[in-house]
């Protein structure tokens, strides 16, 4: 058959590779706060006076930066059930949480890019100058003020590039999320040729797809980058 | 209550698991090992003549290597595995007829194929972006005492860009050995493959904890290994340093400070 | 900043709309099914799951009054996924083992197939003993009766181990294995696909401590009344005949395997 009718012909893929590209595109997306929520908390923390919350997010960080980023998602998404299970357990057959695989998909994501981005966070958060804080404090912010009018902002302008960089790495770590039955890009072509037996076509398709998605962020966040070094030399 | 919490603790901490699989984990290590130090030599050697091409002037070299080293930086890794193994399977006859079957049957070499394309271009442009690092002063003062291209190349060029490519490269193989995991995707029992062996067998989540804590081990003493050898190799940097820097870790706070004549006192 | 809110705000909707407290009484029954086994259950290129099991759970869930889901889940961690909540039955091809009954509830026995050898259509040999296996590549899925049998009576070849139903025979079919292992109506579905690829060796008989009774559905072991509800829509269907309209639909033999 030839591959124009497997993929887009009566009985074609092509719908399903799209819907796993939404998947793909849905779960990076929904990632990004969480994720990179998550990694700004965990930074700050990392800054914090107390030396036991600081070992312990420096542990969080080493261990999930130090192993697998699939062995990562796997004690998550396994983990998660497992815990689920226990609290049931606990709190009685009548609280059994349902959780689908897109939720979980996304938490076990969020806690890896977490610990990728707290490194990121804490090089930026060292690289604002502190007079700049400083000088906030002494006009009589409040600190919150200080952090989101003051901080945050210019956070960005040192984080972006390498936040840039967890966001490819993020987009490449949902199809791992393909073996765990969650129907992303790449699931949607492994179905797709294992039943027509057509794997370089249906990979060749993933490859191409990602591909446009990494050009895409790479010329996106080029624009962004420019946009935010507008007033600096 | 106390029958849950001790499920909890149950889950997490399985000690005659690791007796009766522990030499499991260890064959799967082997594997990985291997994987890990074939792809990452083998990518090495191709990384220079990809990092070449792609800052040569002649387009015709150099758009092949940018495309090279987008697609694969561009792509997932399991994705690109999928098209080494499964699509070998498709062009079988053809690879029979060029007597390459052999090679992609196994999903050893599938494996290794596919790892030592991709870090190849992560590291051609860890390498680029080191040979463009060095300070262009280095290569004016080296012509200017008319040293041969090739002279330049050797004693000035590539031994101070792979001095800065260390750190990167370093991580370029921590990446690598995280990245192995895939393999037991398709079917190679390396750490990865034989800790979903013992789960399907056992249902036993602290498995994952035990390969995640062997991992943990090889990243961490892989980072400060590294971390010594860079020290070792950047010996020299260190006396070419501002003296303000070797006085400042001498003397005590504060005086260190108003030893620097280039830091404004505020 | 307001595209951070927004997202969150997604974020936040998609996750408390896929979080529900599961009540006692049973309305809707999710099933989870390792849809890489046709034509017992695969997926469709539409996305659906489909296949004779799907059929067949349907016809029961009609019988038992209740609406029925379906959810792809692979192979390797199916019975944690269910022990976990995230479905509610396996109804998978799943063969009735003692070692799975210490750790789910299983149905009756719905049906009985045998396990098959397969080799390329080239390999004219009917030999399936340790000795002339012993440097040949054999593979199977991983977590099944087939690699228990395999690990269990040849120890010491290498087995390949694939986490789905039809890549053992996908990989026969391309000459990765010399040998692969799997149910003989699956490959007699997968050679009518392919003529012409392999042909069916050897019928490896069904010994109870490997293969167990048959196949069945299996449930968390505290859900007995999601159980006895299943036993009783099996038993209907087979009374009128709802069963065996289907068997016929899809396959031309008994496979409930000789009484």
């Amino acid at each position: 058959m030839g591959w124009f009718s497997l993929l887009f012909g009566p009985d074609g893929w092509a719908p399903l590779l799209l819907r796993g590209t939404v998947i793909t595109i849905l779960l990076s997306v929904v990632t990004v706060p969480f994720g990179f929520g998550a990694g700004l908390v965990l930074a700050l923390l990392k800054l914090s006076p107390s030396r036991p919350v600081r070992v312990a997010c420096d542990a969080y960080t080493t261990f999930f930066r130090g192993i697998p980023d699939l062995l990562s998602l796997f004690i998550v998404y396994f983990g998660l059930q497992s815990l689920l299970n226990v609290l049931a357990r606990l709190l009685g057959d009548a609280w059994r949480i349902e959780m689908n695989a897109f939720v979980a998909g996304v938490i076990a994501l969020s806690v890896v890019v977490a610990a990728y981005s707290s490194e990121v966070w804490v090089a930026s958060l060292k690289a604002v100058p502190p007079g700049q804080a400083e000088a906030a404090r002494s006009l009589g912010l409040h600190p919150k003020q200080v952090f989101l009018l003051v901080i945050l902002p210019q956070l960005g302008r040192v984080a972006l590039p390498g936040m840039g960089n967890i966001w490819t790495i993020l987009v490449k770590d949902t199809s791992l999320i393909s073996t765990l039955a969650v129907s992303d890009l790449l699931r949607a072509a492994s179905e797709a040729s294992r039943a027509t037996t057509r794997p370089l076509l249906f990979y060749g398709a993933a490859a191409g797809i990602y591909l446009i998605f990494s050009i895409v962020s790479g010329v996106g966040q080029a624009y962004l980058e420019r946009r935010a070094n507008q007033g600096y030399a | 209550m106390l029958d849950a919490l001790e499920g909890i603790a149950g889950f997490v901490f399985n000690l005659d698991l690791l007796s009766t699989y522990g030499w499991r984990l260890l064959q799967g290590l082997r594997i990985t090992a291997e994987v890990v130090l074939i792809s990452c030599s083998l990518g090495f050697l191709l990384s220079y003549p990809l990092a070449r091409g792609r800052m040569s002037r002649n387009p015709l070299i150099s758009a092949p290597a940018l495309a090279y080293v987008t697609f694969f930086r561009g792509t997932p890794l399991l994705c690109q595995l999928y098209l080494v193994y499964y699509g070998a399977g498709e062009i079988r006859p053809f690879l029979a007829s060029v007597d390459l079957w052999w090679f992609f049957r196994d999903a050893f070499y599938c494996c290794i194929f596919a790892f030592t394309l991709n870090t190849a271009a992560y590291q051609a442009e860890i390498v680029r972006g080191a040979v463009q690092s060095v300070p262009k002063g280095q290569l004016e003062a080296a012509r200017a005492l008319g040293l041969s291209p090739y002279a330049i190349a050797r004693h000035v060029l590539w031994p101070q860009a792979l001095l800065i490519a260390l750190r990167p490269l370093g991580n370029e193989l921590i990446g690598i050995i995280k990245a192995s995991a895939l393999a037991a995707i398709v079917t190679l029992l390396d750490l990865m493959g034989e800790t979903r062996f013992v789960f399907a067998r056992t249902f036993d989540f602290s498995i994952y904890l035990y390969s995640a804590l062997i991992y943990l081990s090889i990243t961490q003493a892989i980072s400060r290994l590294w971390n010594w050898i860079e020290a070792l190799l950047s010996r020299h940097l260190l006396a070419g340093r501002p003296a303000t820097m070797v006085l400042g870790a001498a003397t005590r706070k504060g005086q260190g400070a108003a030893l620097d004549p280039l830091r404004a006192e505020p | 900043m307001n595209v951070a809110k927004v997202l969150s705000l997604i974020g936040l909707a998609t996750c408390l709309a896929s979080m529900s407290a599961e009540a006692k009484e049973w309305k809707t029954v999710r099933f989870g099914m390792d849809a890489t086994y046709p034509p017992f259950e695969n997926v469709d290129p539409k996305g659906q799951i489909v296949g004779f099991e799907v059929d067949y759970a349907n016809a029961l869930c009609a019988k038992m009054h209740v609406t029925c889901t379906f959810q792809n889940q692979d192979w390797d961690g199916i019975i944690p996924a269910l022990l976990s909540g995230k479905f509610d039955v396996i109804f998978s091809s799943m063969n009735m083992t003692p070692a799975r009954a210490k750790k789910v509830l299983f149905s009756d026995m719905y049906y009985a197939t045998a396990p098959v050898w397969v080799a390329q259509d080239s390999n004219k040999s009917n030999d399936t003993s340790f000795a002339a296996l012993k440097d040949k590549a054999i593979g199977t899925q991983s977590s099944t009766v087939f690699a228990n049998y395999l690990d269990k009576n040849y120890k010491g070849i290498e087995i390949k181990l694939y986490p789905g139903g039809d890549e053992p025979l996908l990989d026969l079919a391309n000459g990765r294995l010399d040998y692969a292992v799997s149910d003989i109506l699956v490959t007699q579905g997968f050679i009518a696909k392919n003529p012409g690829c392999c042909r069916i060796v050897a019928e490896i008989p069904r010994t109870a401590d490997i293969f167990g009774p048959g196949v069945g559905a299996a449930f968390r072991p505290e859900d007995t009344d999601l159980a006895a509800l299943f036993n009783k829509a099996i038993a209907e269907a087979d009374a009128d005949g709802t069963f065996k309209t289907l068997e016929a639909k899809y396959f031309k033999i008994d496979i409930r395997g000789k009484k």
